[in-house]
């Protein structure tokens, strides 16, 4: 009898565990839930084209922009600063609400949603990999549409960096923030290590020469004489030097491409290299997170690092209060002399149609023309470090001033203006592109930490394969 | 107490069991008293139905439903695709490990921390001056939030900087690779959870022990019980309440573990720290991913490990319990 109660008393905790369960796991479930609704046709429906270029005209009172963007710290303070000269200038007609929407992941992810729920901001700021996905999503008027329709001339954009959000020589987005990666050195250990601090690395084989004389393990002045983060861009950099395209269809410019490339003998030849300086003590395997990369690079710890131009305020600063001299050079070739140059990176605007009104299509682009401009840009380029995307913001004074104070700017002006515009160059146009540079990351960190490293590359470059065709499927 | 049947007197008065209504078969005129009885009990039940129905059991039917269907790139339901998602997922080599990583996770964070807990509880035990304070101090990783401690033992762990390795460097041990080093990355972030769920365990614990019958451990002392003795054989076995809460309770926080993982490593190196939950999250939101067909499948293993390792808990281990 006794048995028989307690089982029961089992049993009835049981009825209650069996609820819990569902309940903690449901909490992940909602989450899951959370994007599917039934919206978001996405249908061409006329809204694709710009409006007439009097409607703002016709609207009256005020007509409100709602802009997204993804800067955060001192970015998110000149960004500012932009959208309240451009509300002052606009007074009574426009009024631009920025609003901060999270990281570019988090952002774009709040998009998807608010694409559902056909509440779209008017203009949104998206990252460079994110370009695809936005073509096909159909929710935005190609920055063409306007260009057009104002015959404006747009000579003073950069064709390096509108190159990357165009297809057919048709602009879709306005690029805004754009960086480049470069070759960063501390100056003081090559000259402690006897190297000429005025000749950088500029193939593989250099920096390894020179991690042979920098490095601690061979009596060297740093602890490793390299050092980048596993980060999935900087490959596709490599392989952009080399003049090589890091998916097909032409970089995905001249159809959807349907498999990324980065399994190559180029590609897998960077792997390698890279490996075995870890291997031999040569470079520091930081991960994955660039900040520590960067931190290694700061203290001393690193003597040559790869990193984006946007963090040339940060190096300086630690330079200058490390009391070392900080060097940049053009971003390194696989071998000297190939016919290619870097990609930029950073991220775009986008203008909405779908769901929007024609006051706003066009108050949108007025903003970002606006934003676009010699004189925003140099504003921005000052204030943030980002690369101007206009060629006339280079030359105006303030912009003349800050590249005096920092010099070493120039080293990404130059080259910029010496790459050559390729498919190459362009870079890799891809649904799932955020997922193949995660994929890419995941292949380098094997190898670096022991795989073969074709075997690794060609393992990420595979896992790829069933999302793109997804992704190509979904969107036909 | 019976220690001959080892089913201890217990289930006689049972806590969990309070007395049953009596069931409304009367004869007389109260069927309609019933009746009312019944919607009243609904009306009380209602708020809380209406809560776990939106926030529990529709997303949950929602995740079903999702998982059967395939997802545009925008997220949106594509179709029904029948079984497709479960044959990929368990088709994915990768699933196995994030399976194992799951279970290791799981393991490596529930019975340590526990046990650390148990141990601080009984020292906490002792009579001495400032015990309170150590109390305070020791329950006080309870107040942290996940996010916080995680941001903080970042730092700890870096390599270059970090306190850890300044440590273990004046001992002359070379930088360690906490959280990028494959092979130490997961121990590093259990380590971290362990640490965070401590002060709770703590508290569920401490309470328990100042809640022990004192004519109980009299009576042992009286007996002759001192010690380990006392503790193995007297307070061990009052204690298993607690401890059986902690496991249950351990077990689904810990396979539900999010933000140490997001925020130390991103699941990796080498996935090596991806468990089922970050997976989850990687396929239906990271690097503009919006698989929520793919991610609700693997919802849907979630669910059913933690349904089977309930039962199994309230099964097997709740047989050792002992319940005043």
């Amino acid at each position: 009898m006794r048995t028989t109660t307690s089982s029961a008393a089992r049993r009835t905790r049981l009825r209650y565990a069996v609820p819990a369960a569902v309940a903690s796991a449901s909490l992940f479930l909602a989450a899951c839930g959370g994007g599917s609704g039934d919206g978001g046709d996405g249908g061409d429906g006329g809204s694709s084209g710009a409006p007439a270029a009097d409607v703002l005209d016709k609207a009256s009172g005020v007509t409100t922009v709602a802009f997204w963007h993804a800067m955060d710290g001192t970015n998110a303070e000149a960004l500012t600063k932009l959208v309240s000269d451009f509300n002052a200038q606009n007074t009574g007609k426009i009024e631009v609400k920025a609003t901060y929407a999270g990281k570019y992941d988090d952002a774009i992810t709040k998009y998807k949603a608010a694409i559902q729920s056909k509440s779209t901001p008017d203009v949104i700021q998206i990252y460079d990999i994110g370009t695809r996905f936005m073509i096909d999503a159909k929710q935005t008027i190609p920055m063409q549409a306007f260009i057009d329709r104002d015959k404006l001339d747009v000579s003073d954009l950069q064709p390096n960096i509108t190159g990357y959000y165009s297809i057919d020589d048709k602009l879709n987005s306005m690029p805004f923030n754009t960086s480049m990666p470069v070759l960063y050195y501390n100056k003081s250990l090559f000259t402690k290590a006897g190297l000429d601090p005025e000749k950088p690395p500029q193939d593989l084989v250099a920096i390894r020469t020179a991690a042979e004389k920098l490095s601690k393990k061979a009596g060297g002045p740093a602890d490793y004489g390299f050092g980048a983060a596993i980060y999935g861009w900087l490959l596709e950099q490599f392989i952009a030097t080399d003049g090589k395209e890091y998916c097909d269809q032409g970089n995905g410019r001249d159809g959807k491409a349907t498999k990324v490339q980065f399994d190559s003998p180029e590609s897998v030849e960077v792997v390698k290299w890279w490996q075995t300086m870890v291997k031999d003590g040569l470079a520091a395997n930081t991960g994955r997170d660039t900040k520590a990369a960067q931190a290694a690079f700061k203290s001393g710890q690193l003597a040559i690092t790869l990193e984006s131009t946007g963090q040339l305020g940060g190096f300086s600063k630690a330079a200058k209060e490390g009391g070392w001299e900080l060097g940049a050079a053009n971003y390194p070739h696989i071998k000297a002399g190939t016919e290619g140059g870097p990609i930029i990176g950073g991220a775009s605007l986008w203008i909405n149609g779908e769901n929007h009104e024609d006051a706003n299509k066009e108050a949108a682009w007025r903003f970002v023309k606006f934003l676009a401009d010699k004189k925003s840009q140099a504003q921005w380029h000052i204030g943030t470090g980002y690369f101007p995307i206009s060629k006339g913001a280079l030359e105006e004074p303030s912009d003349v001033e800050y590249r005096k104070a920092n010099p070493l700017f120039d080293v990404a002006v130059k080259q910029l203006e010496n790459t050559k515009l390729s498919k190459a160059t362009q870079g890799c146009l891809l649904g799932v592109m955020p997922q193949a540079r995660k994929a890419s990351e995941d292949g380098l960190e094997a190898a670096l930490n022991g795989t073969d490293p074709q075997e690794a590359m060609t393992k990420a470059a595979e896992s790829l394969k069933s999302q793109i065709d997804q992704y190509n499927s979904s969107v036909e | 107490m019976t220690t001959t049947t080892g089913e201890p007197v217990l289930a006689e008065h049972d806590p969990d069991r309070p007395n049953q209504p009596p069931q409304a078969q009367s004869n007389n005129a109260a069927g309609s008293g019933a009746k009312r009885e019944r919607w009243v009990a609904l009306g009380y039940l209602l708020p809380a139905l209406v809560i776990f129905g939106l926030f529990i059991f529709w997303p949950l039917v929602k995740s079903i439903l999702l998982s059967v269907q395939g997802t545009d790139i925008l997220g949106n339901p594509s179709g029904f695709v029948g079984f497709v998602n479960y044959t990929r997922l368990f088709g994915d080599p990768d699933f196995l490990q994030v399976l194992w990583v799951t279970f290791a996770f799981t393991v490596l964070t529930v019975i340590p921390s526990i046990a650390i807990a148990l141990l601080i509880a009984l020292l906490l035990q002792s009579r001495i001056r400032g015990v309170r304070f150590f109390r305070t101090a020791f329950a006080l990783p309870f107040a942290f939030s996940v996010a916080t401690a995680s941001v903080i033992f970042g730092v700890l762990f870096n390599p270059a900087s970090g306190v850890l390795n300044g440590i273990l460097n004046t001992f002359g041990v070379d930088k360690v690779q906490w959280l990028t080093n494959p092979d130490l990355a997961l121990w590093s972030v259990s380590g971290a959870t362990v640490w965070m769920q401590i002060g709770y365990n703590l508290l569920v614990l401490s309470a328990g022990l100042g809640a022990l019958p004192e004519d109980v451990l009299e009576a042992a002392r009286l007996d002759g019980a001192s010690g380990l003795r006392l503790q193995r054989s007297i307070v061990m076995p009052l204690l298993t309440p607690q401890l059986f809460f902690l496991v249950v309770v351990g077990t689904i926080h810990s396979l539900q573990s999010f933000g140490q993982i997001k925020i130390l490593t991103v699941g990796g190196p080498e996935d090596r720290t991806t468990t089922l939950v970050y997976s989850i999250y990687e396929q239906a939101f990271a690097n503009n991913n919006s698989n929520y067909g793919y991610a609700s499948a693997q919802a849907m293993v979630l669910l059913i490990i933690v349904l089977i390792i309930t039962a199994l808990q309230f099964g097997v281990l709740e047989r050792k319990v002992f319940y005043r």
